[in-house]
């Protein structure tokens, strides 16, 4: 066997690839506005997009068995609003309860949700539409129609977002702990290495002896997990809790795993993926004011970017397919 | 796939009567009777002439459930149809604040769906490996964005000349005229489903897209003409949209796609294709639109509504799995 070429490794891997895009876009950015690379900068970054970082990693388990969770804004909307409405009318003041409560009721939800798409059969997008309607209703409900918990009423829970430890805001390592949790349990646990079997194949994966209806499960309420946790940190992120927070954020979530190569159909992708995927569009979105593109441009060019990349990678599988069978050719 | 047709040899037929009842639509029809029993114990207001009066805001949504309804069958899905509906009606109003005539700010509505449409169909026929999902999802942003672009920072247009609008808000007698059309549309989109040779094509490719291009059917033209006319019927739901609210923002649409998707789902018509039919997805369509005036009346949030619609559509896909499952187990 030959040795592949370092350019060829880099091509070859969707990552790299990923990590160059990500490299120039930072460089271009720095040199249209030398503002945005800025320790400062870079942190209230990642601070705003806590909530899509730590989500997409959820996602990534849901998308690689080959399914799709579009309630988990509704799930986030609920878990907040909970402890919103906890912390308003002061039957818990503790933030570490707070997170318990929310991490709580995201896993509740996220089980109500895998039970209904492991054991009744239901496609993963009918269902999670369905629970889009319905938890998002209840988190209204638990708001007595429509209230807000405003920062004032969060007492010391808002608090979280602003502590620092080394240097760096809380929110910011509950991102790093995520990302380095999910980096070790899906590349060298068990558990993890069978979310990819069900993903690639499950009925090979069910024949070797995988409960491929417990993964399923399993992975639906990692993200309700998930979501809970994102419920949290946007009540503290943003000081407010109120029924509608992050409507139609789901889309941003799908958006950073696609773009960071995970694949609709299951199976692939890794969570190294999800983070460069997240990073480019958080970068792209905090870039584009810098740049001096309206505001209003920014979901338009967003979607482009969706579209382009989920695109070009049809056509670089076709190009790779098509040099595979030249290959074989005498 | 072979038991999703339901056609398998040992299929014995069942008393004509028992088979209707027994059938999906038979149980719509009972539920749909329910509802409007419930919907009058529960609102003093509700009777025919109220019905009639506050239905025409519902059943903008009903003219996409129609090709959704297709959509459906062939296996895939269409998240875009919300956003098609926000970029048309906020096109129209545009037209219509130029002093045009109503013919011209008809056809912009038109147009503007069939265009996007046509993008949708475009990109998914030519990248025939793209999960229309992820595909309808990029533009479904795109789409709404160029709406926001459009609007500009106010974020709303209002149309100034209500003339035309207000004529096809009109009415026979007292029945509104969408509801006309709805009934014709759902008619003609039936037919065509359940008894042209195009419509067996689409559940054709639903059931096995693989077997049904080998058998000689132009599987990406079919494709093509569906996403199309999706999108001119997205238009179509803009112009009455706006005629009932003269203006458009850039919440118009919001959320449509998934009430499109949950009539025809609640209708019978299963999400993984090949099955299901339109008969179905009007009685549910009519359901949803009978219990949102009903519960509406009495001032019920339309977060509730929506709960209730949820549920309705869990239920109804996970009902029947879970019997069979029982069915089973019993059998065993």
């Amino acid at each position: 066997m030959k040795e592949k070429s370092v350019l060829k490794k880099i091509t070859g891997s969707r990552e790299a690839l990923l990590a160059v895009i990500l490299i120039l876009l930072f460089a271009i950015v720095t040199v249209i506005s030398p503002s945005f690379l800025t320790p400062k900068s870079i942190m209230d970054m990642l601070k705003n997009n806590a909530v899509t970082m730590v989500m997409s990693l959820g996602m990534l388990c849901v998308m690689l068995v080959g399914g799709i969770d579009i309630s988990i804004m509704s799930t986030l909307a609920l878990s907040g609003m909970a402890i919103g409405m906890l912390l308003k009318y002061n039957h818990i003041s503790n933030t570490f309860v707070a997170f318990v409560i929310a991490l709580a009721i995201g896993a509740a939800c996220g089980l109500v949700v895998g039970l209904v798409i492991s054991r009744a059969d239901v496609p993963p997008i009918i269902a999670t539409m369905g629970f889009m309607y319905v938890y998002r209703a209840m988190g209204y409900l638990i708001s007595n129609g429509g209230e807000w918990a405003s920062a004032a009423a969060l007492g010391s829970f808002k608090d979280f977002a602003t502590t620092k430890i080394l240097g760096m805001s809380c929110v910011i390592w509950v991102i790093i702990i995520c990302y380095v949790l999910f980096f070790f349990f899906m590349k060298w646990t068990r558990t993890g290495r069978k979310i990819y079997a069900v993903g690639s194949n499950a009925n090979a994966a069910e024949v070797s002896g995988i409960n491929v209806k417990n993964i399923k499960l399993m992975v639906y309420v990692i993200m309700g997990i998930l979501s809970g946790l994102g419920g949290a940190l946007q009540v503290s992120v943003y000081a407010s809790a109120m029924p509608d927070m992050q409507q139609g954020g789901e889309m941003d979530v799908i958006a950073a795993c696609v773009i960071g190569g995970v694949s609709m159909s299951g199976g692939r992708g890794t969570v190294l993926g999800a983070l460069l995927g997240s990073l480019i569009l958080a970068t792209i979105a905090k870039a584009l004011p810098l740049v001096g593109f309206d505001a209003l441009w920014q979901n338009t060019i967003k979607g482009v970017l969706i579209l382009v990349v989920v695109v070009a990678n049809v056509v670089l599988q076709r190009v790779a397919d098509r040099s595979a069978l030249k290959g074989r050719e005498m | 796939m072979a038991g999703k047709s339901g056609r398998s040899i040992n299929n014995v037929p069942e008393s004509p009567i028992k088979r209707t009842i027994f059938s999906w639509e038979g149980i719509l029809v009972i539920v749909f009777i329910l509802v409007n029993l419930f919907c009058a114990w529960f609102s003093e207001f509700y009777n025919l002439k109220n019905l009639l009066r506050q239905m025409p805001v519902y059943l903008a949504e009903v003219f996409l459930m129609l090709p959704m309804a297709y959509i459906l069958v062939l296996g895939e899905i269409d998240i875009s149809v919300g956003s098609i509906v926000c970029l048309s009606a906020t096109m129209s109003c545009i037209v219509c604040n130029t002093g045009a005539p109503f013919i011209v700010v008809v056809l912009t509505a038109l147009v503007v769906g069939t265009l996007c449409g046509a993008v949708n169909a475009f990109i998914l026929t030519r990248f025939e490996e793209l999960p229309p999902m992820i595909v309808t999802l990029a533009t479904q942003i795109i789409f709404r964005g160029i709406a926001e672009i459009v609007l500009g920072s106010g974020g709303s247009i209002s149309a100034t000349n209500t003339d035309g609008f207000r004529m096809i808000g009109g009415k026979v007698g007292s029945v509104p005229y969408i509801l006309f059309l709805v009934l014709i549309l759902a008619v003609i989109f039936a037919v065509i489903l359940g008894k042209s040779t195009f419509g067996r094509r689409v559940y054709a490719i639903g059931t096995n897209r693989l077997t049904a291009y080998y058998s000689g059917i132009h599987v990406q033209k079919i494709r093509f003409i569906i996403y199309t006319v999706m999108g001119t019927v997205s238009g179509l739901c803009a112009l009455f949209l706006v005629s009932s609210s003269y203006g458009a923002n850039t919440t118009t649409g919001n959320g449509f796609e998934m009430d499109a998707i949950a009539m025809a789902v609640f209708g019978g018509i299963s999400s993984t294709g090949g099955k299901g039919n339109l008969a179905g997805g009007v009685i549910s369509a009519f359901i949803i639109v009978c219990l949102r005036v009903g519960l509406g009346q009495r001032n019920v949030h339309a977060q509730v509504i929506l709960l209730i619609v949820g549920l309705l559509l869990i239920g109804a896909v996970a009902l029947p799995n879970i019997i069979g499952q029982v069915k089973r187990a019993i059998k065993k």
